[in-house]
């Protein structure tokens, strides 16, 4: 295959003493190297990355976090409330998300669907919701219902939704289709040949897909406050800018819990799933 | 009965799958289907509950024409017509049971269907299926459980639970060893006797189709090169099924 | 023969009992949940925003969607690909050591746990915090939005690299053994090549999240797209709301079809 490449740099033929020759391409390795420092320094002049400035203002880094990881937990029973209202918005946003995306992932689903058209159409649509970061979902869902938990549950259900249904239509389509080619020819409706013969092989993956959404989300679900669309975030990024570390830390380490917690027992109920 | 009269089925790209069929089967014949691979036989069968379309010709299934049937009425005539498969197509993970039970689906209220709450009467013909094929005994094992041969007796009771005027079987012992072919053609055999189901099977393996079934149809290229009794098939009736001639080789190409 | 069958149902298995635990536990979860959320009604002035939002992507400004200047989205989405690009390396190069003292075939097994401590502790401080923390050092901007970008990188990075090392294959080694090569060449010539194509996988997959993390990091103050995206919308200007969006939209979609295409490559072999 020759390309603009070879031509600059060509490739190396080696003959041997009996006369066999094998020909090497050059590297590509050189000018992707220069290509990627290139980049960098473009990119370290673009956000005007100053190394001084690091060393010398650097320590204030770690007072800030030696202060975090003093954490007084007397401001606990401010943290409680918040908290829960991010995990429980992450459960009910997930959940809302997950059963949605079934159904419309079968729709995206090549060997189910045969409507060309729709496919392509419902699968960009999930790219383009899943380009949208959490962050700015749930900007426009406060403009839309006020602020509070109810937006933040919308965009992070809307977020598990498209993240879900890509997974799970990807999956729909490895799928061994006898039993739904057998259920066709008993007579029933591709609905039905689906929920009778498919699901039973996708449930376990659909499951432990919704756990997996659950956990990633509690995480990013701690921001959405910071915009006011419920959670721990508001509280935090106040705590952060009246620069009360200590209460700080108690947040981040009563958060670490309960993302442990969430993690744990998902990692353990996905676990029995497979 | 099952009426094809002047039947062809031209793919898109050219080839004939089938070439003028005149048949006719009638109500509780038990019916072998033999050939070379790619001869025709399996588009014959697949055509008859319209798994495959057909290009010219009329087919018709106890009167009704079979290309006129569209959604709804295709469900409704495809309930009356089992199908067996070469890989079974059961549900793996799913119980006996439950398998049989799936025949019963396109009967259900959705959210019968939905949850999986079968009826008791459901669940006895269910039970009664399993019996008839002999294996009421694994009933709630799950299904991969099961050999190949129990596995394609569960097929058979799925299929025996949609009380089907017409059983259509594609290569139904090809993935089984001897001995289970013989038992899962004997099955067969009995069903065909008891019920006065019409069976239809394309197999390759002659001994087996001329030991069980009652009439032979030869394919080969597309056509109909020998119909009558199995036990007036001769080695050069054979031999004439399974030539290699030049559609034949146009077919397979 | 009746009778038989009968018995047979009888046996059935019985399933209810776990499913009716399951349901009641489910419903317990989502009712507890369900109680924090407080639906305040559509806003007043909701249904207006979302058309303005609608209309704002049909009819983009197109003056900033197009122009070259520092306000101009093309400008935009150059910071935040920088951002998300020095931020990925930085991180990638933070966690290489980390990597290794986390695999579990090459520490010893307290330092593993340690370090599956550190690393968790390091992803639960959500990147804003981050973010707030480097803008005391340096200032707002694109500056302080590399930093947050490395750190945030650095927990799955470290998890995912050592995924890596721990897959490593001992044979090839053996093989370089047996040859006669000394620690250093079988590390150069036997474990370097199997990390090298993996790490890079992990990096541009991390990079496909950073885009996305550090679009929003202007919400900060970090730089970034985000920044004039937050400030268009709480002024409803909706047209520049609708080019930002765009923009956005297709840096993504552009991106992950090019990291896609190069981790298949990778996958692969050049």
């Amino acid at each position: 295959m020759k390309n603009a490449y070879d031509v600059l740099f060509p490739p190396q033929t080696v003959t041997l003493a009996n006369g066999h020759s094998v020909t090497k391409r050059a590297s590509r390795m050189p000018v992707i190297f220069a290509t990627v420092l290139i980049l960098i320094f473009l990119s370290l002049r673009l956000t005007q990355f100053n190394v001084s400035i690091l060393v010398k203002r650097g320590n204030q880094f770690f007072v800030v976090l030696a202060q975090i990881f003093q954490p007084d937990f007397s401001y606990a029973k401010y943290v409680w409330v918040p908290l829960f209202n991010t995990i429980q918005m992450s459960i009910v946003g997930a959940f809302a998300g997950g059963v949605l995306a079934l159904p419309f992932s079968v729709v995206c689903s090549s060997n189910i669907n045969t409507n060309k058209m729709v496919i392509n159409i419902c699968r960009l649509l999930l790219s383009i919701l899943r380009t949208l970061p959490t962050l700015v979902l749930a900007l426009i869902a406060t403009l839309i219902f006020n602020l509070g938990t109810f937006a933040g549950t919308v965009a992070i259900a809307i977020f598990n939704f498209s993240m879900v249904s890509k997974m799970m239509y990807e999956h729909i389509e490895t799928l061994d289709m006898g039993a739904y080619e057998a259920m066709e020819a008993l007579g029933a409706t591709r609905i039905r040949a689906f929920i009778s013969a498919m699901m039973p092989q996708v449930m376990p993956v659909y499951l432990s897909t919704c756990l997996y959404s659950v956990e990633t989300t509690v995480r990013s679900a701690s921001v959405l406050g910071y915009v006011g669309a419920g959670g721990i975030g508001l509280v935090l990024g106040e705590r952060l800018s009246l620069r009360e570390y200590y209460h700080v830390g108690t947040i981040i380490f009563m958060l670490l819990g309960a993302v442990f917690v969430i993690e744990t027992v998902s990692r353990y109920c996905r676990k029995k799933l497979s | 009965m099952i009426e094809f009269k002047d039947v062809s089925k031209v793919y898109p790209n050219g080839t004939r799958g089938l070439s003028h069929i005149d048949l006719t089967i009638d109500q509780g014949e038990f019916v072998g289907v033999i050939g070379r691979s790619g001869a025709g036989k399996s588009t014959l069968i697949r055509t008859i509950n319209r798994m495959i379309d057909i290009s010219e010709g009329s087919l018709t299934v106890d009167g009704t024409e079979v290309s006129s049937l569209q959604g709804k009425s295709l469900r409704r005539f495809r309930r009356g017509i089992g199908m067996i498969f070469q890989s079974f197509n059961l549900v793996t993970r799913a119980t006996v049971a439950n398998n049989v039970l799936a025949a019963k689906v396109p009967d259900l209220p959705f959210w019968r269907v939905l949850l999986g709450w079968f009826t008791k009467k459901d669940k006895l013909d269910a039970l009664e299926a399993l019996d008839k094929v002999g294996i009421l005994d694994k009933a709630y094992t799950r299904a991969d459980q099961l050999s190949g041969g129990q596995q394609q007796r569960v097929a058979l009771a799925r299929t025996l639970a949609q009380n089907p005027r017409v059983i259509l079987a594609d290569e139904p012992v090809a993935s089984l060893d001897p001995i289970m072919a013989a038992q899962v053609m004997g099955d067969f055999k009995r069903i065909n006797q008891n019920e006065n189901i019409t069976i239809l099977i394309n197999i390759h393996h002659v001994e087996l189709a001329l030991e069980y079934t009652d009439r032979i149809i030869g394919i080969n290229g597309g056509e109909i090169v020998y119909d009558g009794p199995s036990s007036q098939v001769t080695k050069e009736i054979l031999d004439r099924i399974y030539a290699d001639t030049k559609e034949e080789r146009k077919v397979t190409a | 023969m009746e009778d038989k069958i009968n018995r047979m149902l009888e046996k059935q298995p019985q399933h209810w009992k776990t499913q009716l635990a399951v349901l009641i536990g489910i419903i317990a979860l989502l009712g507890w949940s369900g109680s924090a959320i407080e639906f305040r009604g559509i806003s007043a002035r909701g249904p207006a925003m979302a058309l303005g939002i609608l209309n704002g992507l049909i009819h983009p400004d197109t003056e900033i969607l197009f122009s070259l200047t520092v306000d101009g989205v093309p400008y935009l989405i150059l910071e935040t690909l920088a951002i998300a690009f020095l931020g990925t390396i930085i991180g990638t190069i933070i966690a290489a050591p980390l990597a290794f003292l986390t695999a579990r075939n090459v520490t010893p097994k307290p330092v593993h746990y340690t370090m599956l401590v550190v690393v968790m502790l390091i992803r639960t401080f959500p990147s804003f915090i981050y973010g707030l923390m480097f803008i005391r050092i340096t200032g707002p901007g694109a500056f302080a939005g590399v930093l947050t970008m490395s750190l945030s990188s650095v927990g799955m990075l470290t998890k995912r690299n050592a995924e890596v090392v721990e897959d490593i294959d001992r044979g090839v080694l053996e093989s370089l053994g047996a040859a006669g090569c000394t620690g250093f060449q079988k590390i150069r010539y036997g474990i370097l090549p199997q990390l090298y194509s993996n790490f890079v996988s992990n990096m541009i997959y991390r990079f496909d999240i950073n885009m996305k993390n550090a679009s929003v990091l202007g919400l900060v103050g970090a730089g970034g797209i985000g920044a004039p995206l937050i400030f268009n919308m709480n002024s409803y200007r909706w047209n520049a709301v609708g080019s930002l969006l765009i923009g956005l939209v297709v840096m993504v979609l552009l991106f992950e079809y090019i990291s896609t295409r190069i981790r298949i490559k990778l996958a692969r072999g050049f």
